[in-house]
């Protein structure tokens, strides 16, 4: 079902359908019971009209009948005033008496038309509305018909029925549309905690999984998807749990033991052999703690409204890394604009991606040559050696985990560009590598103004 | 100098007590946060290395705790756990310093020296660095072991430096300090002081050299050999 998503669009949709139906067929009915109760009471009060005609008649001695019509009474069935008529026949279908001119019977009776009504088109154009009432007088049975002349100026009650349905009409469509407007308004609002709690939803992220919707709000039919919602926002909170204890805990297993190693190595005679186990020990400290930065950086989300002063970052690195940079004959300087530079960013993540581009620089560039650390205001950080440079080919797997150019040869990069290119993603920004026109390499950090 | 030593791992426990010894330090130690607190209960200490890692509880509850009593013992916060949240989260409790592990045990002892070397804290008035070494309290530089008569200005350059070891001091630093009151900083002020600071060094046979970190600051290194 993807042609209505919207609960509120599909009730006002089959709405308005039901609408359209209802504003049809309701003044239809309404206007076929109006019809049929008028009907009655018209047929009830030209019945009543024949047996008032039926006690003018008189049976005479010789078995005809006569008829004794009070004198006031009889303008009332002239043709003069033309409104009622009647006809009096027997059982054969005679006439015996008629207020119509010709003579004629109103309507061409039989018994099954017995106490029914009739309509008859005249010859004149106009409706001749009509009962026939059968009466006992003396021995006999006759027949007793009254029409009315419905197209008579005092006739009202069918004009009442004709002029119903328009009327009705107009008011049974705004009524109907008037009920639309409130069943929405009434379907807004129970699902108003539906909509708070999709603003409750929209703050869950990797770093806030500790979100829950809220179920007793919730309408009862919607409370078991909310419920369904809330248990899997447990499993996914515990996988993430999971993931930051599993780094938490890597790091304590694999750094406690190098901490005690480092002591104990620290204990021993000063000599060549103590000088060349904490150099093993300090590179085997460097890779394990980029192995833990990886696995962290992973599962590395940075808040969205996290800022950080990108000058401030990078003053830091070259700060941290000066002092390896001194020791290894080499000249390290910040460059370009001194006032903050505002990104968007995790410090202390930035703080890894420069200082890996920094130490990268510093490990693969000869003795005396220079480092220089460049911050724009655009949020771009440039780490500029006087190295060798990288080769064309090697500009993408460069920042590629453990890639190294010759597997025969022990130099590696390690896993520091790689920390770079996942903290770059991770800030939804970019590294790339190229070499200077006066040598040596350039990576750009772009990261993305706060 | 007594510290408290809260650490559960056992090996590193008494390597830690057997170079803090060498470093001049006492200690005692503790495994968990709950003895840590009973401890603390009854005894005063120079300072408290404090892992984070413990048993019962998180290293950081216990520091929390000491900082809202107000107590201001210096605390030197040691982790495994040096990830990219960490560090901030470390020090904004309130720890005073921070060393990841594994660290070298002179690191350790010399960033329990500076701890304790701060405001209020009274420990030797003499830094050291190289062949290079400053009374704090006369203001009074030895080269050598040989006393120097050197400016005052120079001299609170050579403190300043003396003082980050052989890590950075960022040029706001020496501003701050040099003109701090006079206010009015040339450009290259800073830099005028460091030179002189370097050739008075230079001439008196200092094994130590100052190197600029430009647009960061200036750190000294000791020269090899």
């Amino acid at each position: 079902m993807t042609r209505f998503q919207s609960i509120i669009t599909r009730i006002v949709v089959l709405h308005v359908v039901a609408i359209a139906a209802t504003s049809i067929l309701m003044p239809l009915a309404l206007y076929w019971l109006l019809n049929q109760a008028a009907n009655n009471l018209h047929r009830d009060a030209l019945r009543s009209e024949a047996f008032i005609i039926g006690s003018f008649l008189r049976p005479q001695s010789d078995g005809s009948l006569s008829m004794d019509m009070p004198k006031e009474i009889r303008p009332l069935y002239s043709s003069d005033y033309g409104l009622y008529s009647y006809a009096v026949l027997d059982t054969d279908g005679h006439v015996l008496f008629s207020s119509q001119p010709d003579g004629k019977a109103l309507f061409v009776s039989d018994e099954s038309a017995l106490n029914d009504w009739f309509i008859r088109r005249r010859s004149s154009g106009s409706e001749l509305f009509g009962v026939t009432v059968a009466r006992p007088v003396g021995e006999k049975m006759y027949y007793i018909q009254v029409g009315q002349d419905l197209a008579h100026r005092d006739v009202i009650i069918d004009d009442v029925v004709t002029s119903f349905l328009p009327h009705v009409a107009w008011i049974t469509f705004p009524i109907l549309l008037l009920l639309l407007l409130i069943d929405i308004l009434i379907f807004r609002r129970a699902l108003e905690p539906v909509r708070e709690a999709s603003k409750t939803a929209a703050a869950i992220g990797p770093r806030r999984t500790d979100v829950r919707l809220p179920e007793q709000t919730m309408p009862t039919e919607i409370q078991p998807l909310v419920h369904a919602v809330n248990l899997a926002l447990e499993r996914l909170e515990g996988g993430f749990r999971a993931q930051r204890d599993f780094t938490a805990d890597m790091a304590h297993e694999l750094r406690t033991p190098l901490a005690i190693v480092r002591a104990r190595v620290d204990t021993l005679e000063p000599g060549p052999v103590r000088d060349a186990l904490r150099a093993d020990l300090v590179n085997m400290t460097r890779t394990v703690n980029q192995v833990l930065d990886i696995a962290e950086l992973e599962a590395f989300i940075v808040a969205t409204d996290a800022k950080a002063d990108l000058h401030a970052v990078c003053a830091d690195a070259v700060a941290f890394m000066a002092p390896l940079a001194v020791e290894l004959s080499k000249t390290i300087a910040l460059t370009g604009d001194s006032s903050p530079v505002w990104v968007r960013g995790q410090a202390e993540a930035l703080f890894r991606a420069v200082r890996n581009l920094i130490e990268n620089a510093i490990r693969h560039t000869p003795t005396g040559t220079s480092i220089e650390v460049e911050v724009t205001k655009e949020g771009i950080v440039r780490v500029m050696d006087d190295g060798p440079g990288v080769p064309a080919g090697d500009r993408e797997s460069i920042f590629r985990r453990f890639w190294r150019r010759d597997r025969e040869k022990p130099e590696g990069r390690g896993l520091g560009l790689a920390i770079v290119a996942r903290v770059a993603e991770a800030h939804d920004g970019s590294v790339a590598v190229a070499n200077r026109p006066e040598g040596g390499a350039v990576f750009t950090l772009k990261l993305r103004p706060a | 100098m007594r510290v408290l030593i809260v650490e559960d791992n056992p090996d590193l426990v008494s390597l830690l007590i057997k170079g803090l010894a060498h470093g001049g330090f006492a200690a005692d130690s503790v495994a968990t946060v709950e003895d840590a607190r009973h401890v603390l209960a009854t005894m005063k200490y120079a300072a408290i290395v404090l892992d984070l890692g413990l048993p019962d509880e998180d290293g950081l509850v216990l520091l929390r705790e000491m900082r809202r009593r107000s107590d201001a013992t210096p605390v030197l916060v040691l982790t495994a756990r040096d990830g990219v949240t960490d560090r901030v989260t470390g020090l904004r409790e309130g720890a005073d310093d921070y060393l990841a592990k594994p660290f070298a045990m002179e690191e350790l002892v010399a960033r329990l020296q500076a701890l304790l070397r701060r405001p209020g804290n009274l420990l030797g008035r003499m830094l050291t660095f190289g062949n290079v070494s400053l009374d704090t309290e006369g203001r009074q530089v030895f080269v050598d072991g040989k006393p120097r008569a050197f400016p005052a200005r120079e001299t609170a350059v050579l403190e300043l430096l003396l003082r980050r070891g052989g890590n950075v001091a960022p040029k706001r630093l020496f501003e701050d300090h040099l003109f701090g009151l006079s206010g009015d900083v040339g450009s290259n002020a800073v830099e005028v002081y460091v030179h002189r600071l370097r050739k008075m060094l230079a001439d008196a046979g200092a094994s130590v050299k100052i190197h600029t970190v430009r647009g960061v600051g200036y750190l000294m290194s000791e020269e090899k050999g």
